[in-house]
């Protein structure tokens, strides 16, 4: 089986259509979420993503993203995640944002490497959120070995150079490395210029499942990700 | 721990840059190792750079001051600062590497310049990215970039300055890493950009020292520089970190101390992390990076090279603040004073000794003059017809 998790940026295009967005994830039973909690420079990201989150921005702060987040915990059922950059994470202390965050399910930040994870990855334990660690086609075979060991959540694999909104492709480092990571204890997820039900397809031939983020923007942004659900997942 | 200074540093970027930083690390300690890599470095440093740069005794300025003021001449240096010194040392590191295409930032434009520079010399493909309202005001800098043939890709994202070319560098790296290599301009970034940086400029400090105690006979009571994200300074005060020298970094108080109104990194922000290192950072309180000013483009930066906040913490080096009317005040009097047009960045430790002038009083200083200001006269024409 092939899981599908879908990324939005929380609060975008405001905090209605945001939280009708979340009610559509779960009624086609989406398997996970991933909601962004946006950051100044998200370096990381393509346009789309970062359009979206520097327009949330200009009138929302942590106040409001906690707010959103925690009418989303009630009203989708599966798997959350929060997905953000260290220093929103860090700037108020990580035991902060662990406590005040403790209702999701994992953290995924986008500039913290596995080599920096350590720091992370122990507070958020105590306080039972798993903390997503990242491997990618050029990961050093030792160091993906440490990551399998470690890996308390899901692995996400980043499928491509770039950011954000690329274009989808397995060269042969990507899939050696997925092949290495298939009998290990947790779920590998492919993200990263995941757009068509074919890309969907040719990730799941080596993983467990996929993220959807930069299409799905698109897609609510231009009111049209009832259609997409239904023919991404169907 | 490795790639840290004290707490501060690390390695904050997308898993898919590890790679590439560590292929970076190795190489550097190749290079640093390798005999004719260093030689090729060292004559162009000497015979195309124009190293040693002058220490120069300012008798106006000094009987002005009441103090012995001597000037490190990083204006002098081909292409108009200090920042030659890393991209010459980078880009040979390029092509140490095999790598074809060169990327970096600018603000000010003179670490853009001096890439592509060091690009045209080498034979290296070379992007610079550049906010808008940075081209704007340093548009002399631009169009020697594009003559030097290097693709300006002006940024019209975010804040527009600084911050925002960093930003789209690293996009473009995390894209192209295979065949790309990022030439950094300051002590910032992830480990070991700071590292590397900081080599490479440290030649500043080793020169000044030298040629101090020729001309003097003794080592200097201060050691002064401005610092946006920090490489003069760290240039110059690392021939200095051992001795019994007072270290002064002087930063950009920009028009007041309110937030979004100054670039003065260590004196108002608090440890955050920003492209790539945990370091100060100038943040709201939800640790959303803050708007910063400065009418130098060069210190416009919310953050500062994780060295200097290292520094700050022991208290090896003092951080002072120097506001814009300050740094203006600072550029014309080193200009009327000694005939020297400094860039404003480097007007800023100027217009700090100008404001202390009681505490330097008596004292030998060493001014690090990082560069020159002739892409600054549009700026100047401007405030004075707004009759600033």
């Amino acid at each position: 089986m092939c899981k599908i998790g879908i990324y939005l940026v929380c609060d975008y295009p405001d905090r209605d259509r945001f939280l009708k967005a979340v009610k559509l994830c779960e009624r086609f039973g989406v398997d996970f979420l991933e909601i962004g909690i946006p950051f100044s420079d998200p370096t990381a990201d393509g346009d789309v993503i970062e359009m979206a989150s520097l327009q949330v921005l200009t009138r929302e702060d942590m106040n409001d993203f906690h707010e959103a987040l925690e009418t989303v915990r009630e009203i989708y059922s599966k798997r959350l995640y929060v997905m953000t950059y260290a220093n929103v994470v860090y700037a108020n202390g990580i035991e902060d944002f662990a406590k005040k965050f403790s209702f999701v399910d994992g953290v995924i930040l986008a500039d913290v490497p596995f080599k920096e994870s350590k720091r992370f990855k122990g507070v958020f334990g105590r306080y039972d959120i798993g903390f997503v660690n990242f491997v990618t086609p050029e990961t050093d075979l030792n160091a993906l070995k440490k990551i399998k060991t470690f890996a308390n959540d899901f692995i996400y694999f980043v499928s491509i150079r770039g950011t954000t909104g690329g274009e989808f492709n397995l060269d042969s480092g990507a899939i050696n490395r997925l092949e290495r990571l298939k009998e290990g204890k947790q779920d590998v997820i492919v993200g990263f210029g995941i757009r068509t039900k074919n890309d969907i397809e040719k990730a799941c031939k080596y993983a467990d499942g996929v993220v959807i983020g930069t299409e799905a923007i698109k897609s609510l942004t231009l009111s049209r990700l009832e259609d997409f659900l239904r023919n991404v997942i169907s | 721990m490795k790639g840290y200074y004290g707490v501060y540093g690390g390695q904050f970027v997308a898993e898919t840059l590890i790679h590439a930083l560590d292929e970076l690390e190795e190489a550097f300690a190749k290079f640093k190792r390798d005999k004719s890599a260093k030689g090729e470095l060292d004559d162009l440093l000497k015979n195309y750079a124009g190293r040693p740069t002058p220490l120069y005794y300012a008798k106006n300025l000094s009987r002005y001051l009441g103090c012995d003021v001597y000037l490190k001449r990083e204006d002098l240096l081909h292409s108009g600062a200090h920042k030659l010194n890393n991209t010459l040392g980078q880009a040979i590191l390029t092509k140490f590497m095999e790598k074809r295409r060169i990327i970096a930032e600018t603000g000010a434009g003179q670490h853009g310049v001096a890439t592509a520079t060091a690009a045209a010399l080498l034979g290296i493909e070379c992007i610079v990215y550049m906010g808008k309202i940075d081209a704007e005001r340093q548009r002399p800098n631009l169009l020697r970039m594009k003559l030097l043939g290097a693709d300006v890709r002006i940024v019209e994202k975010g804040s527009m300055t600084l911050k925002s070319a960093i930003n789209e560098a690293l996009r473009d790296w995390v894209k192209n890493v295979q065949a790309t290599h990022y030439i950094l301009g300051s002590v910032v970034g992830p480990h070991p950009f700071p590292e590397i940086v900081a080599y490479f400029q440290s030649i500043i400090g080793r020169e000044a020292k030298r040629q101090i105690l020729k001309q003097a006979g003794k080592l200097p009571d201060c050691v002064i520089a401005c610092v946006g994200g920090g490489s003069n300074a760290i240039g110059i005060f690392k021939g200095f970190l051992k001795d019994n020298v007072e270290l002064i970094g002087v930063e950009a108080g920009g028009e007041s101390l309110e937030l979004g109104k100054h670039s003065a990194t260590l004196a108002m922000g608090r440890p955050g992390i920003l492209h790539g290192s945990l370091s100060y950072l100038l943040q709201d309180d939800c640790g959303q990076v803050a708007k910063v000013h400065s009418i130098s483009a060069g210190l416009d930066y919310p953050g500062i090279g994780p060295e200097h906040s290292y520094l700050k913490d022991t208290g090896r080096v003092k951080y002072g603040v120097c506001f814009d009317s300050e740094a203006l005040d600072g550029f014309k009097i080193l200009s009327k004073l000694e005939g020297i047009i400094p860039a404003l960045e480097s007007a800023h430790a100027v217009g700090y000794v100008l404001k202390k002038r009681d505490y330097f009083k008596g004292k030998m200083i060493v001014i690090n003059v990082s560069g020159r200001g002739d892409k600054d006269l549009g700026i100047i024409e401007s405030m004075e017809e707004n009759g600033v």
